[in-house]
């Protein structure tokens, strides 16, 4: 019981750090890649929580598909963020 | 002013977030579990499927899937619409 | 114009695409036993078409697989799951008439926890593989579309 409090605290801390990093970063593919690190730590406290459906869910949409459509778009667009 | 806006902003919405979290039941009791006995006790023999979720969302509640599979109809359609408008440009 | 990304990332496609494309259709099929079903299933297998074509760009389609045929079978699948919703009007919208009738996908479930059958779950499986096949299909054709306008957009 103790354990699974320490994994989850320390999964939705990292959940907060991957949000924070993509909005820090001036990089833009660096940000994307935050990004999907945190929707797979979402999958992740998901699949804790006994919801395994929305997991396969997350970790499909969020990780892998709305990265590729933000790559996609990031080909036509600038690369660095302006200060 | 912009800076302080947004202070203010936050601070609701923390505060409410907070509040809600302070709240909130422990996990695995819901507030009516009415619904979710009945499936869980009668998906096997009504549905013949194991996986209750399945269950669930292709036959007790097929009406939200397919309102899903609108949605995404409708997003497939309106991003290739707006894509072939670009190619016929291009022509 | 070459529209490929770098030797990492398409060394890493060569590997995992196959892995992924498979896992997609478990999930599908097995969506009445296991967690997953249609929706999660197809979303897997776009992911590794979104794999494919960021990674080698739309290079590697050589005009087989267009948007017009994905768009088709994304059709083919709405139709497929509102044809076996309506399938059941005589009881009721979306009612499972295979469901322990002893057709194919007709077998019962014993009851309590089980490692399930296979050959159960009536109309369940086909609407499983409608919604995958649609999600996939109009996921992947979203992709073509974007990325074959993009191209044409920077060939001006």
């Amino acid at each position: 019981m103790i354990a699974e409090t320490i994994i989850q605290v320390v999964t939705l801390l990292l959940i907060v750090l991957g949000g924070a990093l993509a909005v820090w970063f001036k990089d833009l593919l660096s940000s994307i890649i935050a990004l999907a690190g945190a929707s797979l730590l979402v999958a992740l406290e998901f699949y804790i929580l006994q919801a395994p459906d929305v997991a396969i869910a997350e970790a499909g949409i969020g990780a892998a598909l709305t990265m590729a459509i933000y790559v996609v778009a990031l080909r036509r667009t600038r690369r660095k963020e302006k200060e | 002013m912009k800076r302080a806006v947004l202070a203010a902003v936050f601070l609701f919405v923390a505060a409410f977030l907070l509040l809600a979290a302070a709240q909130m039941r422990p996990f695995g009791s819901p507030a009516s579990a009415l619904m979710d006995d009945y499936f869980l006790a009668n998906a096997q023999a009504e549905v013949a499927a194991n996986n209750v979720v399945t269950a669930v969302v292709f036959d007790y509640r097929g009406f939200d899937t397919l309102g899903e599979a609108t949605v995404l109809f409708a997003a497939v359609v309106g991003v290739l619409a707006v894509f072939r408008k670009l190619r016929e440009d291009e022509r | 114009m070459n529209n490929q990304m770098s030797v990492i990332v398409r060394t890493i496609t060569r590997i995992t695409y196959g892995l992924t494309i498979v896992f997609g259709f478990y999930v599908i099929m097995h969506g009445h036993l296991t967690p997953g079903g249609g929706f999660q299933g197809g979303a897997v297998v776009a992911s590794a078409f979104a794999l494919l074509l960021v990674a080698f760009g739309t290079a590697g389609l050589k005009g087989k697989l267009n948007h017009h045929l994905l768009q088709t079978l994304e059709e083919v699948g709405a139709l497929a799951f509102l044809g076996l919703a309506f399938a059941g009007i005589g009881t009721a919208f979306f009612a499972n008439l295979l469901a322990n009738s002893g057709a194919v996908f007709g077998g019962a479930v014993p009851a309590g926890p089980n490692a399930g059958v296979l050959n159960s779950g009536g109309t369940l499986p086909f609407m499983n593989w409608a919604v995958g096949l649609k999600v996939m299909t109009g996921i992947a054709s979203i992709l073509i579309a974007m990325l074959i306008g993009l191209r044409k957009e920077a060939a001006e």
